[in-house]
């Protein structure tokens, strides 16, 4: 008897570890009060990448299902008991094993023409009548410049964050962004998730990226890639104003810019 | 005419030694041996422990990140305890635990006696051994390496990193290299040419298989790494400008060079465990594996895959649309024989007549565990959303499905299977249960809500993170679930040292096994088999055991199975088995020492490490090759 409530509470376990990361994923779309959440797309870009990941998601949920399923039927039915007698020796059957092998091949390659369409999307040049940035990642802190509102001495809108205090990043809504991202020491990773997936900042080169913002807010992000003993307090914040708001919020830094010498 | 006698009395001393060792008894003939089950025990010993090291700092790693503004560890320390959980869990515990069993099972399962080059294989032990010390003698001088595990330039260049723990770290990879590349020629040596009569390439084993396709791996995959290091190095020690962008150097050129080697490698970890599994399968369903071919051409597929999908480590270098493309559809085609292995696993236990023992058990829990591991991989190669999952939590997640979930589970069901063979004792089966069911609750605890964290915006190698991030309680959860992985390997680890003393007897063939290595007695005699086998089918001792009756039920045979008895003393004088010999050891020995002079700049070290590899090399060239 003992040993019969042993192996219903093992099941039990099984069961719970099996469903778990179902669980996990499900609450994952439901975390709204995480402000870096890349289910809750604020912008173009990142709601094409969610699109996209969903259309892997979904087939990967069944899949992993259906191969539970199969895995813990078999155990329960082809249990060994005692008297059985020796199983029939398959050696396989060449006729499944292609299809198994093509069905996965037809549904990936399905996968992969809308995933190629959208990385050309992503990666197209921003138009022309975009807001031009500058991503400069320093150890530890972000460096924005914006190259088209420039001072009466010529020199950009530049805004610089320190150590303990991240930088704010202000941008108009609806109005594309085209990110030039660069770094002036070691790789650094800008990544703001709710507006998009991130792009490395290399030294030496300019990466470029756009987004697009769908409404007001302010949406935090940090850096992605590993640069040494801080990387984890190199964060950023996007505030995203209506047009006139951020043409007032332009003119009145470009004004304190001027003041404070340079 | 003492400076005289002096050295003949060494060299009377070393006689002696090399008498004991020839013994097979006491610590100088684990020192000097070169027989592959003792190698492949030293191997997994060490390996074991290299494994409670990183283990520790995956504990350490989780305690700093249970709650937000954790302050258990300082970011310097953080930085370098998830460098060396990283470095050690791939290249000192999971490929040599693989390594462990290439020795332990190669030669069993294709009915040889050893080796074919059983001196390099003891200078691949003794290298990695050395490898591994020189990596974490870093921390006696200034501290471990802190780079992560990639080891991305610029920031491991000199400027930016200008204590020794780099140069520690690039120079252990190096030997470890060294142990790996030799290890893999002699078992592809081995392999094409030590086979038992009979045993054609179509008749081996699939873990044999497995061995084969790995060892091919890392002799392709390695070099890249070697190259990349050797650049680094020439950069911190030398001034020159391989990677750094002020001097017109490429920054990205590393990453190429490192994933070339770095996706491989994710191959050769999981290749080998992917053998355990088809091994384990067949035994506890008592039915032969499901599409054989299928199952061997795909590892192989995999194996020459690996090396077009190193991109997606990049996607977010800015490597432009058709870089990313091309990548982002090779290595979704990658998850095709994966998936082909996945589905024949299942036939194989389909219709079987399957015991739910421990080695069963864990194979099971690879399987649920890894199809994790590998869906993930799908939703990483689609580009769009990697932007989004690159560097995250769900990359961690991702790919300790794989080597976790997938390697980790695997080693255990292959130690529990063949634990038995190799101590003539089986290991506890109520401790065996307790130790899966704890860890796989463990793993799934612990891993899970880094996918969800990964995917809520929460970036890697991070040393802590702010309150108000939505992240508290996954990370919570996952800190806890790591504990509960510690005190399923501390069950594991009672349960070895209870066995080992009063484990039951195992007998030759406990499970009623299919290949070779169950035809002989546990622990199986130095030489292996009194008389090589003559190889008749694919699993061939079952064969001996069962013949197909009709429908293909399997009848015994009346003899019983013919398993080898311990042969007369005559016979097993006639065994022609290779000598002890500590040259192997000299060599690696040198390594260490070479590396040092360099990281510390003192030539005479360099020298002196020369010196002795030369040494080495020498005795071992002269020396006779059997005991006359």
């Amino acid at each position: 008897m003992g040993l019969d409530a042993l192996r219903i509470d093992k099941k039990i376990t099984f069961y719970l570890a099996i469903f778990l990361p179902i669980l996990a994923v499900g609450l994952a779309g439901c975390g709204v009060d995480a402000p870096q959440n890349t289910f809750a797309p604020a912008g173009e870009v990142a709601e094409k990448q969610r699109t996209i990941f969903y259309m892997a998601m979904w087939p990967a949920v069944a899949i992993l299902i259906g191969v539970w399923l199969v895995l813990v039927m078999a155990l329960i039915r082809y249990r060994r008991r005692p008297g059985r007698p020796l199983p029939k020796q398959v050696h396989g059957n060449p006729v499944l094993e292609v299809a198994w092998t093509l069905a996965p091949l037809a549904l990936l390659l399905g996968l992969a023409v809308p995933m190629v369409a959208t990385v050309f999307d992503l990666g197209r040049n921003p138009k022309a009548e975009a807001l031009r940035i500058r991503v400069i990642g320093h150890q530890w802190v972000w460096e924005f410049q914006y190259p088209t509102i420039m001072d009466e001495k010529g020199k950009p809108l530049t805004i610089l964050g320190t150590p303990d205090r991240p930088p704010e990043l202000h941008l108009p809504v609806g109005r594309e962004i085209a990110l030039e991202i660069t770094s002036g020491d070691v790789i650094h990773s800008f990544w703001v998730p709710r507006l998009g997936g991130k792009m490395d900042a290399i030294p030496g080169r300019f990466n470029h990226m756009w987004l697009v913002i769908n409404e007001p807010g302010v949406y935090p992000g940090q850096c992605a890639e590993f640069c040494g003993l801080l990387h984890a307090d190199m964060r950023l914040i996007v505030v995203a104003h209506e047009e006139e708001d951020f043409q007032r919020w332009a003119q009145e830094m470009l004004a304190r810019q001027s003041k404070g010498g340079g | 005419m003492a400076t005289v006698s002096q050295p003949v009395s060494v060299l009377e001393a070393l006689r002696r030694v090399r008498q004991e060792a020839a013994t097979y008894r006491g610590i100088w003939s684990w020192i000097a041996t070169v027989d592959h089950k003792r190698i492949g025990i030293l191997y997994g010993v060490t390996a074991f422990i290299f494994l409670l090291a990183g283990g520790i700092e995956a504990l350490l790693i989780r305690l700093q990140l249970a709650t937000p503004n954790g302050d258990v560890v300082s970011p310097e320390v953080y930085n370098q305890l998830f460098t060396m959980h990283g470095t050690t869990m791939i290249f000192l515990v999971v490929m040599p635990m693989a390594s462990a069993f290439f020795n332990l099972l190669v030669p069993l399962q294709i009915g040889a006696r050893d080796v074919a080059f059983p001196r390099l294989n003891a200078f691949s032990y003794w290298t990695f051994l050395m490898g591994g010390l020189l990596l974490h003698a870093s921390v006696l001088a200034g501290g471990a390496p802190n780079g992560g595990w990639f080891g991305y330039a610029p920031l491991t260049e000199f400027p930016y990193n200008p204590g020794h723990g780099i140069d520690f770290w690039a120079m252990g990879l190096q030997i470890l290299g060294i142990s790996s590349m030799a290890s893999a020629f002699n078992f592809i040596v081995t392999i094409l040419n030590m086979r038992a009569p009979g045993m054609s390439l179509f008749r081996m084993p699939v873990f044999t298989w497995m061995t084969l396709a790995t060892a091919f791996l890392i002799i392709l995959a390695m070099p890249a790494i070697a190259v990349a290091l050797f650049q680094l190095e020439f950069d911190r020690l030398f001034g020159a400008n391989f990677f750094n962008p002020v001097k017109g150097g490429t920054p990205l050129l590393w990453q190429h060079l490192f994933w070339i080697f770095g996706h491989p490698e994710v191959y050769i970890l999981i290749l080998p465990v992917m053998g355990i599994i088809s091994e384990v399968l067949p035994t506890f369903s008592q039915k032969p594996l499901f599409g054989y071919p299928f199952v061997v051409f795909s590892g192989i597929a995999i194996a020459f895959m690996s090396f077009g999908v190193w991109a997606h480590h990049m996607y977010t270098t800015g490597l432009g649309p058709i870089a990313n493309a091309a990548f982002g559809v090779s290595t979704i085609l990658i998850a095709v024989p994966t998936g082909v292995k996945i589905f024949n696993w299942l036939a194989t236990l389909w219709g079987g007549n399957i015991s739910l023992r421990a080695p069963l058990l864990f194979a099971v829990g690879f399987i649920a565990m890894f199809v994790i591991g590998g869906l993930t991989g799908v939703t990483h190669s689609m580009v769009p959303s990697d932007y989004q999952q690159q560097d995250s939590y769900y990359v961690v997640a991702h790919f300790h499905q794989v080597l976790f979930g997938g390697a980790i589970f695997g080693i255990f069901a292959g130690i529990y299977y063949w634990f038995p063979k190799f101590t003539g004792r089986l290991l506890n089966e109520k401790l065996a249960q307790l130790h899966f069911w704890l860890m796989l609750v463990g793993f799934n605890l612990t891993f899970q809500p880094m996918m969800i964290l990964g995917l809520m915006g929460m970036p890697r190698r991070i040393y802590t993170y702010p309150q108000g991030m939505g992240w508290d309680e996954w990370n919570m959860l996952a800190t806890i679930g790591s504990f509960v992985i510690a005190l399923s390997i501390l069950v594991f680890m009672a349960n070895v040292v209870v066995s080992l003393r009063r484990g039951e007897e195992a007998g030759a063939d406990p499970w009623d096994g299919r290949t070779l290595e169950w035809s002989i007695p546990s622990p199986p005699p130095p030489y292996n088999f009194r008389r090589i086998p003559v190889v008749r089918a694919r699993d061939d001792f079952w064969h001996r055991k069962y013949v197909e009756g009709p429908g293909g039920r399997p009848v015994p045979v009346v003899a019983g199975g013919a398993y080898e008895k311990h042969g007369h003393q005559e016979d097993e004088e006639h065994i022609h088995l290779p000598s002890p010999s500590y040259f192997p050891l000299i060599c690696s020995l040198g390594l260490p020492i070479f590396a040092l002079g360099f990281i510390f700049k003192d030539y005479a070290l360099v020298a002196a490490g020369a010196v002795v590899i030369l040494y080495g090399i020498y005795g071992w060239a002269l020396e006779p090759a059997t005991e006359g």
